[in-house]
């Protein structure tokens, strides 16, 4: 874009003015046209369909989308009374309970470990953070694999000390934790970047002082190292909950929800509801309920990070 | 307990515990290369061996017809492609509006591009497709594309950057006569380049293995994406051939484990980035 002669500024600007750029109006038409691609794609991807959200989770919705009717709180009422819907809520939790502490425990010892390993840092750290570069349903598949009925690793183990075999992923009692563990060995690696990270940011000083008082190995983990990583912890506990409560892709994978529902999410039942029977409204009225979730979980990670920044 | 003793007692209890985490997290991974090139009739095994007794592509060549993998790897790479083509167009130059040019509402406006970032892909995902389908759109591969055409999360993190550049330089550009067009091209975007390399990391990484999206809105097996085609090859077949469904699972997984082993230090800062700063 070409700036008009009258407003460009002459080769001889003092530099006190250089460092105090004014406003332009070519600024603000350079601007505006920089910025117009991505506000038009926020708004179409992002902001609307949050609105259609609300709006189609009041309509019965066939399909193919084109005729609306509407239907008043009747999808909310039958998301309330649907006992699947119950279940598919009450197992997400289950997830949460099951996954968050183990994570987060996991990723600060593999930290921990990390931080303490010396010259094979580089290495250690390499092969603790394989599972962040996972696809979930390439890694969905192996970890059915490993957990099979019929020759499966983990059955192989428990044969030898004279057990099992267990029908891991087809008993309603095992299906959920066994597809928790895929969730954990993910989110696991993800918390260590967070206590990477928060170790990196003790200062020196801290360091110092506890060489002072003679503090080292796990007494300085304990009174130094582990306080100093509280902010750390708030944030892998609120990333690993966001991370569990949309656990789709190893449900689906695994399990596709059964036996009988024992594993379903409340993703998984979305598009259950959406794609499989066809209700689009119902499954509206669902996400919508679960981006109010997620807001207020979003909102908790942002008061978590600012507070981890400051 | 003498010194010496616990010395050696912590050593001993620190490479059990190295060993422990190390098994936890590359396991899957090599258990998933072991059963991939062993030969057929090799992976139902009696006792665990931790090596094949030989090497085969037998399950890589079964997999790869079976599950259209090679069709799944061209169209996840040009959905990739193109959705950061389409990012890249569209987060710099507006983080740089933000970060540096001066203009009414500037901080309302990018107010309303961060508040997105709060807003989860997946709960949007069902009225997105009802916007797609409206558009005639679903089941085409502009509807595996468009909707990641831009990142609030991608404008933030070149924005952050960005505010970094002295504003001295850019000035000094101005003076010589550049439109911001072209200070924008040959000035920003060199000087921003780590920035749009982390970013890049992330994105090839989030939307090469997305599954949600595809499963929604590709029908046409010639649509599906790698994940898709995994997820598909691996439901069909009554009697589970875990040697090529792990065969699959490896070719999926291999593009991104090459992008973590060049560029490991960038790839967990692009993953992690979003969530430390904010």
């Amino acid at each position: 874009m070409a700036i008009p002669a009258t407003v460009r500024e002459p080769r001889t600007a003092t530099p006190s003015r250089a460092k105090t750029p004014r406003r332009r109006p070519s600024d603000a038409r350079a601007a505006l046209a920089f910025i117009a691609p991505a506000l038009l794609f926020v708004a179409l991807w992002t902001y609307l369909p949050a609105a259609l959200s609300f709006a189609a989770s009041f309509f019965q919705i066939p399909l193919a989308g084109n005729t609306w009717t509407f239907a008043g709180l009747s999808n909310y009422a039958s998301i309330i009374a649907d006992g699947d819907v119950h279940q598919a809520a009450w197992n997400t939790v289950l997830y949460c309970v099951l996954s968050i502490v183990p994570s987060v425990a996991l990723g600060l010892g593999g930290a921990l470990l990390i931080d303490a390993a010396g010259r094979g840092q580089g290495v250690l750290s390499a092969l603790l953070f394989l599972p962040l570069t996972a696809n979930l349903v390439a890694m969905a598949v192996v970890f059915e694999w490993l957990f099979a009925f019929n020759g499966g690793l983990a059955n192989q183990a428990l044969g030898l000390a004279g057990v099992g075999p267990v029908n891991f992923l087809g008993e309603p009692a095992t299906a959920l934790p066994t597809v928790a563990v895929v969730g954990v060995w993910r989110a696991a690696s993800f918390c260590m970047v967070f206590f990477m990270a928060g170790l990196t940011t003790i200062p020196a000083s801290l360091h110092e002082a506890a060489a002072m008082d003679g503090l080292r190995g796990w007494s300085k983990v304990r009174r130094v190292v582990l306080p100093a990583l509280r902010p750390a912890v708030v944030l892998a506990t609120v990333v690993a909950t966001l991370q569990t409560v949309q656990i789709f892709d190893a449900v689906r994978v695994m399990t596709d929800g059964g036996p009988g529902g024992a594993s379903e999410s409340i993703l998984t039942l979305m598009w259950r509801i959406g794609f499989g029977y066809f209700q689009l409204g119902g499954a509206a009225a669902l996400s919508f309920l679960l981006l109010v979730v997620l807001l207020v979980v979003g909102v908790l990670r942002r008061r978590a990070v600012l507070r981890g920044a400051s | 307990m003498s010194p010496a003793t616990a010395r050696v007692l912590t050593r001993v209890l620190r490479w059990l515990l190295v060993t422990i985490a190390v098994v936890w997290s590359a396991l899957p991974f090599y258990w998933m290369l072991r059963t991939s090139v062993a030969p057929a009739g090799e992976v139902f095994f009696d006792g665990i061996s931790p090596l094949p007794t030989g090497v085969t592509a037998d399950n890589y060549l079964r997999a790869w017809t079976t599950a259209r993998l090679g069709s799944a790897m061209a169209t996840g790479t040009v959905v990739v492609v193109a959705i950061l083509a389409l990012q890249l167009l569209t987060c710099v130059p507006a983080a740089y509006a933000f970060a540096k040019l001066r203009f009414r509402g500037r901080n309302l406006v990018y107010g309303l591009v961060l508040a997105a970032l709060l807003v989860p892909v997946q709960a949007t995902a069902v009225p997105t497709f009802l916007v797609l389908s409206r558009l005639e759109l679903v089941n085409t591969l502009p509807s595996l594309i468009l909707p990641f055409a831009t990142s609030a999360f991608g404008i933030f993190l070149i924005r952050q950057f960005i505010v970094t550049i002295p504003d001295s330089l850019l000035e000094a550009a101005r003076m010589d006569g550049l439109s911001q067009l072209r200070i924008l091209l040959t000035i920003v975007v060199p000087v921003c380049r780590p920035a749009i390399l982390t970013f890049a990391l992330f994105s090839v990484f989030v939307h090469w293995n997305d599954y949600l999206w595809p499963l929604l809105v590709a029908r046409d097996p010639h649509l599906h994406t790698p994940p898709l085609a995994l997820a598909v090859f691996n439901s069909t077949d009554l009697q589970p051939d875990y040697g090529a469904y792990t065969a699959a699972a490896a070719v999926v997984t291999m593009p991104i484990l090459v992008l973590f082993l060049f560029a490991r230090r960038r790839f967990v800062a692009g993953l992690s980035g979003g969530e430390i700063v904010g």
